[in-house]
């Protein structure tokens, strides 16, 4: 019994690291197309934000809201000066975005040194006989699937999501029909990016905030997103996660954390070699249509 | 330098001869038709390309000596900023330290000949006991116990006065100049770092190095240029290498002292958490060898990629071997992140290491208590009590007062630089190669941790050890210690560079009595 | 829209006029061929430090020129070029590591070995890649995650039974102690091995300019512009984007080769996340499409980069970057294509 929540437990923060690595990054570049390589750095200036604002004494859950609130505005910011410039020429934009997270990353470490205050990991641990478990992540398993289910709420059941939908389906058309499509690309990357913040510090517990923390997440991150592809984005984001943590928690179970990261890797290889556009096209063919 | 200068007279003499020439009124000269500006810019340019020019070629050609340097250059390369900035600079500032003290006329104790050489201070009995033998009886009696014998722990009070007057301010006259670029965390800058440095710059002496990749990306430049190179931080052992001095602690020092302690009191069972790398793997060899010598055994191993951070299913593995100690080999930033997820976790497991807590102060980054009832066999932490380790604190944060923490390597920086100087002194020459002759006489030097002795043959330090305790409050407290522990790997594998120059580093797969421990082992 | 080699591609092209015509070079192939000419001059009087330095920044440019074939003319954005790079090295590594009994052989062996195992790569991973139709923007990403892999791999390569022959991969900490180029009985270091990364370094420009003043060339600016309709005039879009792939591999591959024959050591994080950025950012910078552009990007950035770094430059990042989002955001198509646009409109 204790095996088996234990695996479960695994697999369920493996998907979970997955999902929130992503989440920030499906929205950017699963529905407006832009290879943002900041998002790493997008989710490291959450964190700090945290860890600034915890170790003023603010409450951790609200830290998390402020970070995802600043990261927003950043984002609109980002994206009024630099981003818009760039759509339909993704590739310009990716390098724009690297340049950017240099900026960020070493100004960071210019600013604040190498690195933050940690903040401590909340609620402590519980058992089930000798296996023990983080209450956190399973907060943070949680948090992740509320917040899929948040995006889907927005994008399938209001008038923003069915706006937004339209604009990145036929941009021109969108526009012809009265959307403001501009307006629709600035409030989705301020979103992204606001999520990326959220993710950011919700990770913070976790890990060392430092300049250079955005790394770990970037190619997870990438990885989720292409595996899951831009025909649905709640169902890629849900599918990816899931089929990632499938190819990577028994590997590293059996040889390793190495071999599971490969595995992983490699299954993403293969899924996108079967299905070129990426599992929600999929999903959407088989169930959702 | 006097070639700058004798550029600067050219340029200015030309100048002076284009102005006799200038129209006073449009600033041009007539016959070319270019404003006065632009002439200048290009003579100048053309004139000082070629001065540069002839001047590289003539410093390049090896015929002609360079004129005699003003200074004593220690060429000093370490990560500045990037991942590993929180080592290089602690390093950085501790280099800065003694180059400091050498200019400002002090250096540490300490002489040639062994221990017990020129200045080596041993340890003083401040109130030893006095004894008495009664041959009949065969018994040594006590006259008189001589008082307190656990003052801060330590049964004779130690001299504090490492730092003494070095009789000159600077080296030889000289003085000391620190040159020290940022390596970034970035092998390829390392390399062309580092070949700007021995032949561009022509340093005396070359300090740099903090992975194992970055000493190994520059040794093959140090070796092809002769270069005399110290390489102050801990690592996984072998390097022998005759332009090399290894300064920094390695397994046989650390490892052994450690899973002893830990199998004496805590239990035999011990799982190794190590970074998927050659620091980690090969440490890992050891633990794994020697365990069971000790009457231990390694009931599994998980090595864990540099670039991980999430320890979930680590944490899982560990929990399900049940171990009595967990041995903790975690390199790096995203690695170090073991310690609050597995305390969030609630695991509960003594832990040892032989790198953390020391370099990376994780004790006090992060909050109890992830780090509590870990043990580390370390060779030097700022929180070593004695007299001389309290003033050379003092001083460094004096220096320093934003720094975080004086680490390990930081201290191994501070006296090998200390030794070069004190080498060059006796040599009476920076010239590389009598310098090397000269440090290989068996010196030993008074450091913060102790007396240190640096092995003719081997090129590598002995240390002081001592076993570092963290409790529930990352208070650290000294439960063991060893005055010297030599670096006996490269000798048993018959290393003697005085003898039979190399240029290479052993693995224990080249060490015959491995193999033969983990049958010894087995039995 | 350049348009025109499209409307070439439209006519039957007559048999007479064969791949590649010397007069469809352009203003700017003169250009860097001047450029080349005084890199040899400055490489004479220069000392032999400086010539060594030299010689690692002219080394990166062959690995710079397969990006920009591949990514600024046919379209195809690939983060895997320093993979290539760092298999080339290895293998070079390997094989010339151990002919230990006839240098000039083990030397030559290598490269040829590096080249060969940079192609072969190219093509398993480049048909694996294009003959499965995945979308444009999958194809950096996924060419990342192959970078990745091997530089996750090669880094957990430390122990002693990771050896080809007598050659020890290293793992992280490298391999190391790689045999220099060994020619005519001599060692190459300095200034002897400054002229030898040069001519292999204009060779391989040349390569590239044959390349892509062909009709090889038009078809790849045709399937940037738009593949389908290229398809639809017959031509094979996969196998162009393969070959191209291939040869821009190889490329990588010759930088990787002189990598190593210039430090004699090579790293798993030469293929790592910021290396595979950097030719991304050197072709981006000099314009995509322009060679010139791209030589002169590629060595200034190096300059530069290094000059910071040495200087002890704390902004050296953070000037890198905003030079990136400059560039990017003048509207221009990077600056040498203004100029090499002032010199005439077959750009």
């Amino acid at each position: 019994m204790e095996s088996v929540l234990s695996v479960l437990y695994q697999f369920g923060t493996n998907a979970a690291f997955l999902l929130l690595s992503a989440i920030g990054l499906i929205v950017i570049l699963g529905m407006m197309n832009i290879i943002n390589l900041a998002h790493g750095e997008l989710m490291m200036i959450g964190a700090y934000v945290a860890s600034f604002l915890y170790h003023s004494g603010v409450p951790f859950a609200a830290c998390v809201v402020a970070s995802f609130l600043a990261l927003a505005l950043a984002g609109v910011v980002l994206e009024r000066l630099l981003i818009r410039r760039f759509y339909g020429r993704e590739l310009q934009a990716l390098v724009v975005t690297w340049g950017v997270s240099l900026i960020l990353a070493q100004g960071m470490l210019l600013l604040f040194g190498p690195f933050l205050a940690s903040i401590p990991i909340p609620f402590g641990s519980g058992a089930v006989g000798a296996f023990s478990f983080s209450w956190y992540w399973i907060a943070l398993i949680a948090i992740s699937l509320l917040l899929v289910a948040g995006l889907w709420f927005l994008y399938y059941r209001t008038a923003f999501g069915l706006r937004a939908r339209a604009t990145m389906q036929e941009r021109e058309m969108a526009r012809a029909l009265g959307v403001r499509t501009g307006r629709v690309y600035m409030l989705t990357f301020a979103l992204g990016s606001g999520l990326a913040g959220l993710a950011g510090a919700l990770m913070a517990p976790t890990t060392t905030i430092a300049p250079y923390m955005g790394q770990q997440y970037v190619a997870p991150a990438f990885i989720t997103v292409v595996t899951g592809g831009s025909a649905n984005v709640i169902a890629g984001a849900l599918g990816s996660t899931g089929f990632l943590s499938l190819a990577e928690t028994p590997f590293t179970i059996w040889f390793g954390t190495f071999i599971g990261i490969v595995a992983m890797l490699l299954a993403s290889l293969v899924l996108i070699r079967l299905l070129p556009k990426g599992l929600s096209e999929w999903i959407q063919r088989r169930w959702l249509s | 330098m006097s070639e700058e200068s004798n550029d600067e007279n050219k340029i200015e003499k030309i100048t002076n001869e284009v102005d006799s020439n200038v129209d006073r009124e449009s600033g041009e000269i007539p016959e070319l038709g270019l404003s006065r500006r632009d002439f200048l810019k290009g003579a100048s340019g053309v004139v000082a390309g070629s001065m540069i020019g002839g001047g590289m070629l003539i410093k390049g050609a090896p015929a002609i000596a360079a004129p005699e340097s003003k200074t004593v250059d220690i060429g000093f390369i370490e990560d500045l900023s990037g991942n590993l900035a929180i080592y290089g600079l602690q390093k950085y500032h501790a280099a800065q330290l003694a180059v400091a003290e050498i200019n400002q006329g002090l250096t540490l104790a300490g002489g040639p000949v062994g221990v017990g050489g020129f200045a080596s201070m041993g340890q003083q009995a401040k109130k030893p006991p006095l004894v008495k033998l009664n041959p009949g009886s065969g018994e040594i009696e006590t006259v008189d116990d001589g008082g307190d014998a656990t003052e801060s722990g330590i049964l004779y009070g130690e001299a504090d006065d490492i730092l003494i007057d070095s009789g000159e301010k600077g080296l030889l006259g000289k003085e000391v100049n620190l040159m020290a670029p940022d390596g970034q965390s970035n092998n390829r800058l390392w390399q062309q770092l580092s070949r700007k440095l021995i032949q561009q710059d022509k340093v005396d002496v070359l300090v740099a190095g903090f992975t194992s990749a970055e000493r190994e990306a520059i040794r093959p430049i140090v070796d092809r240029s002769k270069q005399l190179y110290f390489y102050t931080n801990q690592y996984e052992g072998g390097v022998a290498d005759e332009f090399t001095f290894c300064t920094g602690a390695v397994c046989e020092q650390q490892v052994i002292p450690v899973v002893q302690y830990m199998v004496e009191n805590y239990g035999p069972r011990g799982f190794t958490i190590a970074a998927d790398y050659n620091f980690g793997q090969l440490t890992a060899a050891w633990v794994r060898a020697y365990t069971p010598l000790v009457g231990g055994e390694i009931v599994g191993e998980e090595f864990v990629p540099l670039s991980v951070s999430q320890f979930s299913q680590v944490i899982s593995k560990v929990q399900s071997a049940k171990p009595d100690w967990v041995m903790t080999l975690l390199v790096g930033q995203n690695q170090s992140n073991y310690y609050p997820q597995a305390a969030a976790a609630g695991l509960k497991f003594p832990m040892a290491s032989t790198i953390n807590m020391a370099q990376g102060y994780e004790h006090l980054r992060f909050n109890t208590p992830s780090l509590a009832r870990m043990h580390n066999a370390v060779n030097y932490m700022a929180e070593i009590p004695t007299a001389r380790n309290k003033a050379f604190v003092k001083r460094f944060f004096k220096m320093f007062p934003k720094d975080p923490y004086l680490g390990q390597m930081a201290q191994n920086t501070y006296f090998s630089i200390h030794l070069y100087a004190k080498a060059v002194r006796l040599a009476g020459t920076t010239d590389q190669e009598t310098v090397r002759k000269v440090l290989e006489s068996g010196w030993v030097v008074e450091a913060p941790e102790g007396a240190v002795f640096l092995e003719p043959g081997t090129h590598h330090a002995s240390h002081y050890i001592r076993m570092a305790k963290a409790d529930e409050d990352h208070n650290i407290s000294f439960v063991r210690d060893w005055p010297t522990i030599e670096a006996w790997w490269l000798q048993r594998l018959g290393v003697n560079l005085v003898r039979h120059p190399e240029h290479k580093q052993y693995t224990p797969q080249e060490d015959q009595f491995f193999p033969m421990l983990q049958k010894m082992a087995s039995k | 829209m350049d348009t025109a080699p499209l409307a070439e591609l439209a006519q039957p092209i007559p048999k007479a006029q064969g791949f590649f015509m010397f007069k469809r070079l352009k203003v700017e192939d003169y250009l860097v061929a001047t450029l080349w000419i005084a890199v040899a001059v400055y490489g004479s009087v220069i000392s032999d430090y400086s010539a060594s330095t030299a010689a690692f920044y002219i080394l990166n440019v062959p690995m710079a020129l397969g990006l920009a074939m591949l990514w600024g003319i046919a379209g195809v954005l690939s983060f895997g070029q320093v993979a290539f790079f760092g298999l080339a090295g290895y293998t070079y590594g390997i094989i010339a590591g151990n002919i230990v009994s006839n240098l000039a052989l083990a030397s030559v062996a290598g490269v040829v070995g590096g080249l060969a195992a940079a192609l072969v790569l190219a093509l398993v991973f480049g048909y694996f890649l294009f003959y499965g139709r995945v979308e444009a923007w999958i194809v950096p990403i996924v060419t990342l995650v192959m970078t990745l892999i091997l530089a996750t791999f090669m880094g957990q390569t430390a122990g002693y039974e990771w050896k080809v022959g007598q050659v020890l991969l290293g793992g992280y900490n490298g391999m190391t102690n790689i045999p220099p180029m060994h020619v005519w009985g001599v060692d190459l270091f300095g200034r002897p091995l400054f002229y030898y990364v040069l001519a292999v370094v204009v060779v391989a420009w040349l390569l590239t300019v044959v390349c892509l003043r062909s009709s090889f060339g038009d078809v790849l600016v045709a399937l940037r512009e738009d593949s389908l309709r290229t398809e639809l005039f017959g031509h094979d879009v996969r196998l162009m984007q393969l070959l191209c792939f291939s040869v821009a591999a190889i490329l990588a591959g010759v930088s990787g080769v002189l990598y190593v024959q210039w430090g004699n050591y090579i790293t798993p994080d030469s293929m790592g996340l910021l290396q595979a950025t950097l030719p991304v950012v050197w072709v981006a910078v000099g314009g995509r499409t322009s060679l010139l552009g791209v030589v002169i990007s590629t060595l200034a950035l190096n300059v530069l980069s290094f000059q910071l770094s040495s200087s002890g430059n704390q902004y050296a990042f953070v000037i890198l970057g905003a030079l990136l989002v400059v560039a990017m955001v003048v509207p221009t198509f990077g600056w040498s294509q203004r100029v090499a646009a002032v010199f005439g409109r077959r750009g």
